[in-house]
């Protein structure tokens, strides 16, 4: 299925996916025909556990190498660059949040929102994660530990160090994920600000359906490894 | 945010175990480092007190006993030797300096040496305070001697028969301190110092009922040691003209009748052989509790990065390269090297100073102040830091980002 004409006609796409197959150790957790994505969209991948949500997440990250067919992004064409060129690339260009958070429990709240800078060797400007923070509504904790953070102020943590680099594309895995529904509101709202406020594009895996209402373009994968609808 | 910051918050989340290992560290390196501290002040000690001397020409006995009571002052003399014969050898034209030496008395379990002037500048020294002496019963005293019997210039006192305190004291003759010498580190530091009429002059006045209790042999075959016509003194520490003498007089030594010629270096060799055992057991123990220490650092390294996982693999996700992620264990290793190193040392310190104030059998050791075996000793610490942490750094590198994660399948 081409998802590519009747979404994103955009002639300079972010994301470009073509004949993508995604999964571990050979085996296909989800197909991608076609997708492209520009600055300043969001989409909304969608399925049941185990349709590859993350997978695909992963993969179009750089994290996984596809089964088969191309991950362009910005420009690049990932089978043609190394891992650490691809990690590089992630690093300086794209915001991840993942699942789980991920924040360094020993740092402070700043020093975890400039990981990402210390990360691929970018000057930390501190001003300007405490500014993320002011966004996020955490400009209070900066010098607290993170692992005092409840998860909702911690997922906000996350989102505010994925700003950190002015990414072009952000990435979630699940963001929402046993957060409850004001915390959720919270979340989501911050992602789609996060967005706007980089310009970035922005991809969510999720399948908590209090994020959907808030995304136009889905992506619904499915867990025939085959199937991938468009809404 | 730098790589030590993050390495200190890795080390704070587990700081008992981290400095478990870097403690076992540092009792490998305390082990090594105060037997090497050790061994380094008892050669320098014994460079010091073997004072330049090529040979010790004294009575027949052990030559071991005839260095260590000689130049060492540990040890009972192996007899008198006639002066006359010691003369013999001083004027051969193969000898650049001898130094006659008579022992036999002590003060306060200080040795009293009959010697002439020159046996100061063997060792280099130098008055402090007063002068040589100018007649007979003038003493000159040792920097340690003068603080352990506390006397100063000027004070009078009397000489106990034999090498140990407790002797029969010759209370008819009191000697006279006349000068007090700067520590030079060696070990005329801890002797008295007279000149050899002194001691002629008390054993000619003074006779005893008996032997003493060292086994001080200065009445045997009847030769009073301060006979006029067969003067005797206890040693004769030669210096040589020239190499050559070294191939000659030993022998000419030995085939003079009741003379042995006795080489300090070699002497001191065997010695050292001696005490090598001991000092080479401990060496062993301490490269086994190094090797210990490092398969120890090694495996909490690796345990430690495996907990980490996550730590690592987002740090991978953010883009920081495998390098990197090699760079922050090697800068664990490299921490955790410093610090056990540090430790180490100080304990080796600790000990070496312990065991030098003891003294070994008396003989007080000069451990050297901080320098090159402490540089070694670190840095040997932090090169196997480093080289324990290559193991552990190269599983961080390759680290599964995405099952560490929890994205795998």
């Amino acid at each position: 299925m081409d998802m590519r004409s009747a979404n994103f006609p955009d002639a300079h796409p972010i994301i470009s996916l073509a004949n993508l197959s995604v999964g571990y150790q050979k085996k296909t957790v989800a197909r991608v025909p076609s997708l492209q994505v520009e600055r300043g969209q969001s989409l909304l991948l969608t399925g049941a556990s185990g349709s590859g949500k993350s997978t695909l997440l992963f993969t179009i990250g750089g994290l996984l190498k596809p089964l088969a067919g191309n991950v362009v992004f910005d420009g690049h064409d990932f089978s043609q660059l190394s891992t650490g060129k691809i990690g590089r690339l992630r690093g300086e260009r794209i915001g991840f949040i993942f699942q789980d958070v991920h924040l360094l429990a020993g740092l402070s709240v700043l020093d975890n929102v400039v990981l990402g800078a210390f990360a691929v060797g970018k000057r930390q400007e501190r001003d300007r994660a405490v500014e993320l923070l002011q966004i996020v509504g955490l400009q209070d904790l900066q010098h607290r530990k993170a692992e005092t953070l409840s998860r909702g102020e911690a997922q906000r943590v996350a989102i505010a160090r994925a700003m950190l680099l002015q990414p072009k594309l952000i990435l979630a895995d699940e963001p929402t994920a046993s957060l409850d529904d004001q915390n959720t509101e919270i979340v989501g709202t911050l992602l789609v600000e996060a967005a706007k406020h980089t310009d970035a594009a922005l991809l969510i895996a999720t399948h908590d359906q209090r994020l959907k209402l808030r995304f136009v373009d889905h992506l619904e994968l499915s867990n025939n490894p085959i199937a991938g609808s468009t809404q | 945010m730098n790589d030590f910051k993050l390495v200190g918050s890795f080390i704070l989340r587990r700081p008992v175990t981290w400095l478990f290992h870097a403690l076992s560290l540092a009792v490998a390196i305390a082990v090594l480092g105060s037997v090497l501290l050790i061994q380094r002040a008892a050669d320098t000690r014994l460079k010091r007190d073997l004072a330049g001397v090529d040979l010790v020409v004294g009575a027949k006995g052990s030559p071991l006993q005839l260095v260590m009571s000689s130049l060492f002052h540990v040890d009972a003399p192996t007899g008198n030797i006639l002066l006359s014969q010691a003369e013999t050898i001083r004027a051969n034209r193969l000898v650049r300096s001898a130094i006659p030496i008579s022992l036999g008395d002590n003060v306060g379990g200080v040795r009293i040496v009959g010697t002439e002037k020159a046996f100061g500048t063997l060792y280099g020294a130098e008055l402090s305070s007063g002068r040589w002496w100018d007649k007979t019963m003038e003493a000159v005293i040792g920097a340690e001697a003068a603080e352990r019997l506390s006397l100063g210039l000027g004070d009078t006192f009397v000489g106990d028969h034999g090498l140990m305190p407790g002797g029969q004291a010759h209370r008819d003759a009191r000697y006279k301190v006349t000068g007090i010498l700067a520590p030079t580190g060696a070990v005329i530091d801890r002797l008295v110092l007279t000149d050899l009429a002194s001691v002629w002059a008390i054993h000619e006045n003074h006779h005893h009922d008996g032997e003493a209790k060292d086994g001080h042999k200065h009445h045997e075959r009847g030769n009073e040691i301060g006979k006029k016509d067969a003067r005797q003194i206890t040693a004769l520490l030669v210096q040589y003209q020239s190499p050559l003498a070294a191939a000659i007089l030993p022998g000419l030594v030995s085939a003079t009748p009741d003379l042995q010629p006795a080489s300090p270096a070699r002497e001191a060799l065997r010695l050292t052989a001696l005490l090598g055992a001991g000092s080479n057991t401990l060496t062993l123990l301490g490269t086994v509790l190094l090797a210990l220490a490092a398969f120890g650092f090694i495996i909490a390294l690796a345990s430690a990065v495996a907990s980490r996982r996550r730590e690592l693999a987002l740090l991978g996700a953010l883009g920081a390269s495998q390098s990197h992620l090699l760079r922050l264990t090697l800068i664990e290793g490299l921490v955790l090297g410093s610090v056990g190193g540090a430790i180490g040392i100080a304990f080796a310190r600790l000990a070496a100073a312990s065991i030098a104030a003891t003294g070994l059998g008396g003989y007080a050791l000069p451990v050297e102040s901080f320098g090159q075996t402490d540089l070694v000793l670190w840095s040997g610490a932090v090169a196997l830091g480093l080289l324990g942490a290559v193991f552990p750094g190269l599983v961080a590198a390759r680290t599964d980002i995405v099952r560490s994660l929890g994205g795998g399948a």
